[in-house]
């Protein structure tokens, strides 16, 4: 108990005095996996529209691919990025291994098939006539798709916010192909989590509790941002606020 | 006159499986045509093509502009497809308000938002909606949603309005009010609709014309009380639910007036169908007259004694089953049973005319009678 009462107390420390050291790595995983998890979502959620709504050759494959996407090992993909960008590999020419973006690499293969599966199972979910509804009324294809989006909404948000959990949790991709890696004594590749595993070898159960502890906040906290979104409590407001301001002025223009 | 809408030759299937076969079907400009079928008989499939959501597998549509389907590009068949709306048996209103359901179809059409606004409140007054604009639509009531549905069709001022079994998820009180939206809407704009329903009862009071579809085939068009006098085919005459519908041989026919052998029973009908062939006939239950005494004077041809078997009250109508040689059926007032006392196994006459039969030719199609 003493030691998480500790790390508690250290991360509260950490935390009100703004230490640098923590909040470069704070603000470089939420950077990391923020860029992930919006690549990710202009990827995923077109690929699981088209798995759920087309019919084509190879489709069975993809979604087959997609499934077991969702439950892939995070280490296994960090062993794959590694073999692909490493000086020999297929992309060795690129230079990212050790760098942000062989970690943005990563984290994305672990994020598409989150999103693009949650997406996919979302839509087939709904009501197909919603989309032949829309285009009864006028609408084209796309359009038609983009209506039905937006009636699954509350299951994309889902999707996007599994994607975000599912990667800024994880710590074994990150570390194969980031390194975990100070340059020049600063935090170059270093995320919350592959901190907490360093602090850890290093027998540092304090300051890696710290480090947890900060983790787990920042997560609960965006995922309860997300969800406010999700569920109308966040956006409708400022959009009833702007609504209001718009009509009154409206209002006085044709006074 | 060149009809507004024309169906030629259309044929459908699913898997080898020929779910339509309309080789001609005429629309004409303002009128309610109500196709009506079981479920199945391919109603819904026709509307989809008509609208254009589906492809037929073989046939043509010629539209009122005078495009025809197999030869429209994708352009001309956009805007084709935003001169018509459809609506379906669930409401499949989106989750946004209902201001924001109505103005989908116009926001589509990138129409100016004061403009926009200005028709958007004004279907919400015609319906009587203005109280719930700003609901969320998914919280509405069956038949309110529908009406939502509908103002957001007729707020395209679409040419044609497809109506998929509107009513058909709703209450009888709610269907009544809707239908009777419906139809004045419809009317009052001028618009053309396809009104597509397995309930005929639904669309008598609306209908200019009836199309009864049944296996996909087209068996009668025309005007209501001209389908239900007188149905092309036993099958027709079956799925309207007609009572009386009888087989029997014609033993002579002299200029047109027909003896008919039902049964053991001589039946007076008008036909040309000759003496020795087989005919199918209909006698509907309205037009036959029950009497306590055969001796009672009248032109009517036909009276045949008979025993009742049933008796059951239909609201202000009594359907009486009778045994005159086949089973016949009657419908009587309440009036009429209390004075003459109606009951089970009462002898009675009955008592219709030559005229008030219609006589179809037989089929093998449908063997046996009802």
């Amino acid at each position: 108990m003493g030691d998480i009462w500790d790390g508690f107390v250290e991360a509260i420390k950490l935390i009100i005095t703004f230490d640098p050291y923590v909040m470069k790595i704070t603000l470089f995983t939420l950077y990391v996996c923020g860029v992930a998890t919006l690549i990710g979502m202009l990827v995923g959620i077109p690929l699981g529209s088209v798995l759920a709504l087309y019919r084509f050759r190879g489709r069975q494959l993809l979604v087959t691919l997609v499934n077991a996407g969702m439950g892939l090992a995070p280490v296994v993909v960090g062993l794959f990025v590694f073999l692909i960008l490493k000086r020999r590999g297929p992309l060795g020419f690129l230079n990212w291994l050790f760098t942000p973006k062989a970690i943005v690499v990563a984290e994305l293969i672990l994020a598409v098939p989150l999103i693009a599966g949650i997406t996919m199972a979302a839509l087939q979910n709904e009501n197909p006539k919603i989309r032949m509804q829309a285009r009864s009324l006028g609408a084209g294809e796309a359009r038609s798709v983009l209506t039905l989006l937006r009636e699954t909404r509350l299951s994309l948000m889902a999707a996007v916010i599994a994607g975000f959990g599912g990667i800024i949790s994880e710590v074994g991709a990150a570390m194969i192909v980031g390194g975990n890696l100070l340059k020049g004594g600063e935090p170059y590749t270093r995320t919350l989590t592959t901190a907490t595993v360093l602090e850890i070898g290093k027998g540092n159960a304090t300051q890696a509790i710290a480090l947890g502890i900060i983790l787990l906040a920042i997560t609960i906290l965006l995922v309860y941002i997300m969800t406010l979104i999700q569920q109308g409590g966040l956006m409708s407001q400022p959009v009833k606020v702007a609504r209001n301001l718009f009509t009154r002025r409206g209002g006085e223009a044709s006074a | 006159m060149t009809p507004f809408l024309f169906i030629d030759g259309l044929r459908h299937s699913y898997d080898d499986r020929q779910v339509l076969n309309v080789d001609g079907l005429e629309v004409h400009e303002g009128e309610i045509l109500a196709v009506v079928g079981p479920n199945g008989s391919g109603k819904s499939t026709l509307l989809r093509m008509v609208n254009l959501l589906e492809e037929p597998t073989q046939g043509d549509i010629t539209y009122w502009d005078g495009s025809r389907l197999s030869e429209m590009n994708r352009k001309q068949r956009r805007e084709l497809s935003r001169q018509m709306a459809m609506i379906f048996q669930e409401p499949l209103l989106f989750k946004r308000t209902v201001r924001a359901n109505i103005a989908y179809g116009l926001k589509i059409r990138r129409m100016d938002g004061e403009e926009r606004d200005k028709r958007v409140d004004k279907m919400l007054e015609r319906l009587n909606l203005e109280e719930f604009a700003e609901r969320d639509a998914l919280t509405l009531s069956g038949g309110e949603a529908q009406k939502v549905t509908l103002g957001r069709a007729m707020v395209l001022r679409p040419r044609l309005l497809l109506l998929d079994e509107p009513l058909a998820s709703l209450d009888v009180p709610t269907r009544k009010m809707l239908r009777r939206d419906i139809s004045r809407l419809v009317r009052d704009m001028g618009v053309t609709a396809i009104y597509v329903t397995h309930d005929y009862h639904e669309v008598l009071e609306v209908a200019d014309r009836l199309a009864v579809l049944l296996d996909g085939r087209l068996h009668q068009v025309g005007k209501p009380n001209q389908v239900f006098g007188r149905p092309s085919t036993e099958e027709v005459a079956e799925f309207l639910g007609a009572e009386n519908l009888l087989e029997g041989e014609v033993k002579e026919n002299r200029e047109g007036m027909a003896v008919i052998e039902v049964e053991g029973v001589a039946v007076e009908a008008l036909s040309d169908i000759p003496a020795g062939a087989r005919a199918k006939l209909l006698i509907h239950p309205e037009e036959v007259t029950l009497m306590s005494d055969a001796g009672e004077a009248g032109t009517a041809r036909n009276r045949l004694p008979g025993r009742v078997t049933e008796v059951n009250v239909m609201g202000a109508l009594v359907k009486v089953g009778l045994d005159c040689g086949f089973p016949l059926v009657a419908y009587i007032t309440r009036a009429s049973q209390e004075e003459m006392d109606i009951d089970k196994g009462r002898r009675v006459t009955a008592v219709f005319k030559a005229t008030s039969i219609h006589v179809m030719p037989f089929t093998q199609a449908g063997d046996g009678a009802a």
